[in-house]
């Protein structure tokens, strides 16, 4: 039982420290600036 | 800790409810850890998505012009805040979407995944049976496509989304349940679409139908017992529930609609085709369930090389795993759903081609009711259902028959270990454990971009003061008349929403009467132009021929009282901060509230010629209709959250059906 606890956690985890990663990645991207401060709005942009 | 049978049925009373709740609770928390703060105090606008406090139910009866796109799912909001205040609808709403979508496709794994010891797969107790419907549920509400739609603000959309997993479960088993109970299944199992309204209940038809025909109630190893198949219909009277249900949970929008008129604009082809968002191209963006047609709605880092690719690979490893349980369970319900899931991949790419677009653009000409295949990445939602349920094979697979205790238990046919040679109970299947909750978890790992409300990208915001004001001033007017909404633009950017977020225009749906506003829909191409996708409210081209308003600012240079009378406008709101007064000393004008972001001004009474306003009989009848439906379906079972199983379960783990 223990063991199979074990190595859920270390599953977890690691999923956890790929997950920080990822977030780090998409912190980073400027991918998907919002407009600003325009009069008039499109539905939005291909 | 409570054991399980190979077809998903818990042993005892504890195990029971856990397997219950389990799926539940895996949509819950996905949706918990997506929505964080927009579950707060406040009202989450973007795009599509506008939740105003106290919505005018006889509004949204009365509708506008044109295809009756807010019914039900506006309807069903504005019943819900009679008794409970909209911020907190528009929060269960959300929650649903990831409850019950999460909740379905992990029963839908849990139910049709494992079956009874004497026909293989994972034994009592087995890991495999816990973890692999929790990586299906979680699957299948953490992905590109809920992400993008959130997004995009589509709940309604995402909400019939949320109902495919049950949808496909009741389809299925109307090959083995006697006509009445099976059809009553799926009325039941078709709730979520019925709200969702149109889009939702298409992308019903395109994931369950083929599922309703192809399931073979004799066949497979699914199979029940002969008495199971004999209860069952031939296809033909399948497709003939089928229909009939998605008629029933239809015709909230469905009467209306054939009685609208409505023209749908080819231009939406083009504007609303899906587009790559990922290295990949629009073919390997919507493999990715990616692909959404709108740049705005792309969750922050997920097309970046290395999660993308990492999510590429999943993508292929929930495939294979797919492949895997079909030829080794050959589920009821596998054909059809494989079936629907090319179709809508098909679907999806059609608009991305240019034969594609012509084939679309003539289909629409021919019969608006063509005009949602326009929308193409809404339809790769069955093949998020087929990934989900093979993510989850594939975690059942690493983690085979490990015993919750740490034995190892019986596996019927032990592949998964026997496949790669370690010993049982040795390091390598621990290792193997420990992947599949890795593997669980890679959906969340490649999608950081929907965590905690998308990034912060889902905030709550309270409406200003001056909003309110303008909502009651125009409730206690007991003149009738529209309201006419300034500028002349569907979508606003609102400062007071905190962060530049792009939102239909609230004033849309604040007021208790009838709005006109421009429905016409913008669409930025990537070459720094526009598509004009034309709207659908006839009532409002009219004024627009009347107003010409600045196509910079939205403004009319000036208007009369007597112009806005004729009109039958009572009221003009102008929803967004304007540097053109034009109602500077018009006589016959008066400005009931005025503050930074709106200004309510009001016709004078004698100028106002109104139209009148009645809720459509037929559409009431039609609601009518469908909700009694769905009591009785609900009556029928005497709980709306009993899943309908997707087929017959063979062995000895088995629950029987009680009779109705």
């Amino acid at each position: 039982m223990i063991k199979v606890i074990a190595a859920c956690v270390i599953g977890a985890a690691l999923a956890g420290g790929a997950t920080f990663v990822a977030t780090s990645l998409a912190t980073e991207s400027t991918a998907t600036a919002e407009p600003v401060n325009e009069t008039l709005y499109n539905y939005g942009d291909r | 800790m409570a054991s399980v049978h190979g077809d998903g049925a818990w042993s005892g009373a504890a195990g029971r409810w856990t397997a219950r709740l389990l799926p539940w609770a895996v949509g819950l928390v996905a949706g918990v850890l997506a929505l964080g703060p927009a579950l707060g105090p406040g009202y989450v606008l973007r795009y599509d998505m506008v939740f105003v406090p106290d919505p005018s139910l006889g509004t949204v009866l009365r509708g506008a012009d044109g295809f009756p796109r807010a019914i039900p799912s506006d309807a069903v909001v504005a019943v819900l805040s009679l008794v409970l205040p909209g911020d907190l609808v528009q929060s269960l709403a959300l929650s649903a979407v990831f409850a019950v979508g999460g909740a379905g496709a992990a029963r839908l794994a849990s139910r049709a995944v494992y079956r009874g010891g004497a026909a293989g797969g994972p034994a009592a107790g087995s890991l495999g049976a816990v973890l692999a419907p929790v990586a299906a549920g979680l699957a299948y509400v953490w992905n590109p496509f809920v992400a993008e739609r959130l997004l995009l603000g589509q709940w309604a959309v995402l909400l019939g989304y949320a109902g495919l997993p049950w949808a496909v479960g009741a389809a299925a088993r109307l090959a083995t349940a006697r006509p009445v109970a099976g059809f009553a299944g799926l009325v039941r199992a078709l709730v979520p679409a019925a709200v969702g309204g149109f889009s939702s209940v298409v992308l019903t038809a395109l994931t369950a139908g083929p599922v309703a025909l192809r399931t073979d109630g004799a066949g497979g190893n699914r199979a029940g017992t002969a008495g199971e198949a004999d209860r069952g219909v031939r296809w033909w009277g399948r497709a003939g529930l089928f229909a009939l249900a998605l008629v029933t949970a239809s015709l909230p929008w469905l009467l209306p609609s054939l009685s609208s008129g409505a023209d749908t604009d080819p231009a939406g082809v083009e504007a609303f085709a899906a587009r790559s968002d990922t290295p990949f191209g629009v073919v390997g963006s919507l493999l990715l369930l990616g692909g959404v047609w709108n740049s705005g709605a792309v969750p922050a880092g997920y097309g970046e090389p290395v999660t993308a690719s990492v999510r590429l690979l999943l993508c292929l490893v929930a495939l294979a795993g797919w492949v895997w349980w079909l030829r080794r369970e050959r589920p009821g319900f596998g054909t059809g759903l494989s079936a629907a899931a090319l179709l809508g991949f098909a679907l999806a790419l059609l608009g991305a081609t240019g034969p594609g677009r012509e084939l679309l653009t003539w289909l629409i000409g021919l019969w608006p009711g063509f005009g949602p295949l326009r929308d193409g990445q809404l339809y790769v939602a069955p093949l998020a259902l087929v990934q989900a349920l093979g993510l989850g094979a594939c975690v059942r697979w690493l983690a085979g028959g490990r015993s919750l205790r740490g034995a190892e238990a019986s596996d019927g046919s032990g592949e998964g270990h026997r496949a790669l040679g370690k010993g049982r109970g040795g390091i390598g299947s621990l290792g193997r454990v420990g992947l599949a909750v890795f593997a669980l978890l890679l959906p969340v790992a490649v999608l950081p971009g929907l965590l905690w409300g998308a990034g912060g990208r889902l905030t709550p915001v309270h409406y200003p003061e001056e909003w309110r004001a303008a909502q009651a001033a125009v409730a206690a007017d007991d003149r009738p008349g529209a309201v006419l909404v300034l500028p002349w633009s569907a979508y606003r950017g609102p400062d007071w929403s905190g962060r530049p977020v792009v939102v239909l225009d609230p004033a849309t749906k604040l007021f208790d009467r009838r709005t006109l506003w421009n429905d016409d829909l913008v669409v930025g191409t990537p070459d720094g132009g526009s598509v004009v996708v034309s709207g659908e409210d006839a009532r409002a081209r009219r004024v627009a021929r009347v107003l010409e308003p600045d196509p910079r600012t939205g403004m009319p240079e000036r208007l009369e009282a007597g112009t806005l009378g004729a009109l039958g406008v009572r009221h003009v709101v102008v929803s967004a901060p304007v540097d053109n007064r034009f109602w500077s000393g018009v006589e016959g004008l008066s400005v009931v509230v005025e503050g930074p972001d709106m200004v309510l001004l009001r016709v004078h009474e004698q100028h106002v010629s109104p139209d009148k306003a009645v809720i459509p009989g037929l559409e009431v009848t039609g609601g009518l209709v469908t909700v009694g439906a769905i009591i009785w379906s609900v009556a029928r079972s005497g709980s709306s959250l009993v899943f309908q199983r997707s087929g017959p379960s063979a062995g000895s783990g088995a629950r029987k059906e009680i009779p109705k």
